[in-house]
Protein backbone atom coordinates (compact mmCIF):
# COMPACT_ATOMS: atom_id res chain seq x y z
CA UNK A 1 0.00 0.00 0.00
CA UNK A 2 1.27 3.75 -0.92
CA UNK A 3 1.02 6.57 0.90
CA UNK A 4 -1.90 8.54 2.00
CA UNK A 5 -1.16 11.46 2.98
CA UNK A 6 -1.27 14.16 0.77
CA UNK A 7 -3.41 11.91 -1.32
CA UNK A 8 -7.14 12.39 -1.91
CA UNK A 9 -9.37 10.47 0.50
CA UNK A 10 -11.52 7.66 -1.23
CA UNK A 11 -14.62 8.58 -1.37
CA UNK A 12 -17.24 5.94 0.44
CA UNK A 13 -21.10 5.60 1.00
CA UNK A 14 -22.26 3.64 3.56
CA UNK A 15 -25.41 3.52 6.26
CA UNK A 16 -25.12 4.96 9.59
CA UNK A 17 -27.07 5.94 12.44
CA UNK A 18 -27.28 9.71 13.77
CA UNK A 19 -29.67 10.81 15.61
CA UNK A 20 -31.37 7.76 16.73
CA UNK A 21 -32.17 7.36 12.43
CA UNK A 22 -30.48 5.60 10.03
CA UNK A 23 -29.48 6.64 7.05
CA UNK A 24 -26.78 6.72 4.31
CA UNK A 25 -23.56 8.88 4.17
CA UNK A 26 -20.97 9.46 1.49
CA UNK A 27 -17.88 11.26 2.34
CA UNK A 28 -18.07 13.48 -0.98
CA UNK A 29 -21.48 15.27 0.68
CA UNK A 30 -18.88 16.67 2.71
CA UNK A 31 -16.06 18.52 0.33
CA UNK A 32 -16.09 22.14 1.78
CA UNK A 33 -16.07 21.22 5.19
CA UNK A 34 -13.23 19.51 7.44
CA UNK A 35 -13.15 15.53 8.10
CA UNK A 36 -12.52 13.59 10.99
CA UNK A 37 -12.78 9.55 10.12
CA UNK A 38 -12.43 7.28 12.99
CA UNK A 39 -12.11 3.24 12.28
CA UNK A 40 -12.41 0.85 15.63
CA UNK A 41 -12.39 -2.02 16.40
CA UNK A 42 -16.30 -3.21 17.43
CA UNK A 43 -19.25 -1.75 19.04
CA UNK A 44 -18.72 -2.48 22.98
CA UNK A 45 -15.47 -1.61 23.37
CA UNK A 46 -13.51 1.70 23.92
CA UNK A 47 -13.06 4.07 21.27
CA UNK B 1 -14.72 19.51 17.64
CA UNK B 2 -17.95 21.45 16.63
CA UNK B 3 -15.83 24.82 17.27
CA UNK B 4 -13.25 23.80 15.23
CA UNK B 5 -16.05 23.49 12.55
CA UNK B 6 -15.05 19.35 11.84
CA UNK B 7 -17.35 16.75 11.03
CA UNK B 8 -16.63 13.39 12.99
CA UNK B 9 -17.31 10.01 10.99
CA UNK B 10 -16.87 6.63 12.85
CA UNK B 11 -17.00 3.06 11.30
CA UNK B 12 -16.56 -0.71 12.34
CA UNK B 13 -17.47 -3.17 10.91
CA UNK B 14 -20.82 -3.67 13.00
CA UNK B 15 -24.44 -3.23 11.88
CA UNK B 16 -25.95 0.00 12.25
CA UNK B 17 -28.33 -1.91 14.60
CA UNK B 18 -25.81 -3.00 16.47
CA UNK B 19 -24.74 1.21 16.75
CA UNK B 20 -28.23 1.45 17.84
CA UNK B 21 -28.04 -0.87 20.65
CA UNK B 22 -24.51 0.03 21.39
CA UNK B 23 -25.69 4.00 21.55
CA UNK B 24 -28.75 3.23 23.70
CA UNK B 25 -27.15 0.90 26.41
CA UNK B 26 -24.03 2.56 26.96
CA UNK B 27 -22.98 5.41 25.06
CA UNK B 28 -25.79 7.37 26.17
CA UNK B 29 -24.90 7.07 29.64
CA UNK B 30 -21.38 8.39 29.17
CA UNK B 31 -22.59 10.87 26.31
CA UNK B 32 -25.50 13.12 27.56
CA UNK B 33 -27.78 11.94 24.21
CA UNK B 34 -25.71 9.41 22.61
CA UNK B 35 -22.47 10.62 20.79
CA UNK B 36 -23.55 13.18 18.02
CA UNK B 37 -22.19 12.19 15.32
CA UNK B 38 -22.72 9.82 12.10
CA UNK B 39 -21.74 6.00 13.25
CA UNK B 40 -21.24 4.36 9.92
CA UNK B 41 -21.49 0.43 9.12
CA UNK B 42 -18.87 -0.94 7.20
CA UNK B 43 -19.76 -4.26 6.59
CA UNK B 44 -17.14 -6.15 5.36
CA UNK B 45 -14.46 -3.97 5.92
CA UNK B 46 -14.41 -2.47 2.64
CA UNK B 47 -14.10 1.08 3.70
CA UNK B 48 -11.46 0.38 6.24
CA UNK B 49 -9.55 -1.91 3.31
CA UNK B 50 -9.06 1.59 1.30
CA UNK B 51 -7.95 3.13 4.02
CA UNK B 52 -5.46 0.78 5.16
CA UNK B 53 -7.03 -0.18 8.39
CA UNK B 54 -8.73 -3.34 7.88
CA UNK B 55 -7.27 -6.38 9.13
CA UNK B 56 -9.55 -9.05 7.67
CA UNK B 57 -11.20 -9.37 10.49
CA UNK B 58 -12.15 -6.01 11.53
CA UNK B 59 -10.92 -2.15 11.20
CA UNK B 60 -7.99 -1.47 13.71
CA UNK B 61 -7.99 1.97 15.37
CA UNK B 62 -7.71 4.66 12.01
CA UNK B 63 -8.06 8.09 12.05
CA UNK B 64 -7.79 10.70 8.89
CA UNK B 65 -8.28 14.47 9.25
CA UNK B 66 -9.67 15.42 5.97
CA UNK B 67 -9.00 18.61 4.57
CA UNK B 68 -12.05 20.73 2.62
CA UNK B 69 -10.88 19.46 -0.60
CA UNK B 70 -10.99 16.21 0.38
CA UNK B 71 -7.16 15.78 0.73
CA UNK B 72 -6.10 13.55 3.22
CA UNK B 73 -3.77 15.57 5.55
CA UNK B 74 -2.87 13.48 8.87
CA UNK B 75 -3.82 9.74 9.96
CA UNK B 76 -2.72 7.94 13.08
CA UNK B 77 -3.18 3.70 12.97
CA UNK B 78 -3.18 1.68 16.29
CA UNK B 79 -3.68 -1.90 17.04
CA UNK B 80 -6.51 -2.55 19.32
CA UNK B 81 -5.21 -2.80 22.66
CA UNK B 82 -4.40 1.20 23.11
CA UNK B 83 -7.22 3.86 22.64
CA UNK B 84 -6.52 7.52 21.35
CA UNK B 85 -5.26 10.78 22.52
CA UNK B 86 -8.12 13.31 21.53
CA UNK B 87 -5.71 16.18 22.53
CA UNK B 88 -3.42 15.26 19.63
CA UNK B 89 -6.22 15.25 16.90
CA UNK B 90 -7.41 18.27 18.10
CA UNK B 91 -3.78 19.90 18.04
CA UNK B 92 -3.14 18.84 14.39
CA UNK B 93 -6.60 19.89 13.46
CA UNK B 94 -5.55 23.73 14.43
CA UNK B 95 -2.04 23.07 13.11
CA UNK B 96 -3.73 21.93 9.68
CA UNK B 97 -6.23 24.98 10.03
CA UNK B 98 -4.02 27.49 10.64
CA UNK B 99 -0.80 26.48 7.55
CA UNK B 100 -4.26 26.68 5.74
CA UNK B 101 -5.35 29.90 6.86
CA UNK B 102 -1.71 31.91 6.78
CA UNK B 103 0.97 29.53 5.02
CA UNK B 104 2.92 29.28 8.65
CA UNK B 105 3.80 26.30 8.91
CA UNK B 106 4.18 24.51 12.98
CA UNK B 107 7.53 23.08 14.13
CA UNK B 108 7.85 20.07 15.91
CA UNK B 109 5.50 20.46 19.27
CA UNK B 110 3.66 23.43 18.06
CA UNK B 111 0.76 23.95 20.66
CA UNK B 112 -1.46 26.14 19.80
CA UNK B 113 -0.46 29.85 20.57
CA UNK B 114 3.30 28.99 20.41
CA UNK B 115 4.98 30.72 17.64
CA UNK B 116 5.36 29.24 14.17
CA UNK B 117 7.46 29.86 11.35
CA UNK B 118 7.30 31.68 7.99
CA UNK B 119 8.44 29.26 5.47
CA UNK B 120 10.91 31.18 3.17
CA UNK B 121 14.39 30.83 1.46
CA UNK B 122 16.45 33.48 3.93
CA UNK B 123 14.97 30.80 6.86
CA UNK B 124 17.22 28.03 5.64
CA UNK B 125 20.32 27.60 7.90
CA UNK B 126 18.48 30.34 9.77
CA UNK B 127 15.73 28.69 12.36
CA UNK B 128 18.11 28.56 14.82
CA UNK B 129 17.33 32.42 15.27
CA UNK B 130 13.60 32.13 15.32
CA UNK B 131 12.84 28.90 16.76
CA UNK B 132 13.98 28.36 20.38
CA UNK B 133 12.31 25.56 22.27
Amino acid sequence: MSILVGKEAPDFEASGLLDGKFGKFKLSDYRGKWVVLCFYPGDFTFV
Amino acid sequence: MKELGVEVLSFSVDSVHSHKVWQETELSKMVDGGVAFPMLSDGGGKIGEQYGVYNGAVDVRGRFIIDPEGVIQAMEVLTPPVGRNPDELIRQIKAYQHQQATGEVMPSGWQPGDPTLKPTDDLTGHVWEVWKP
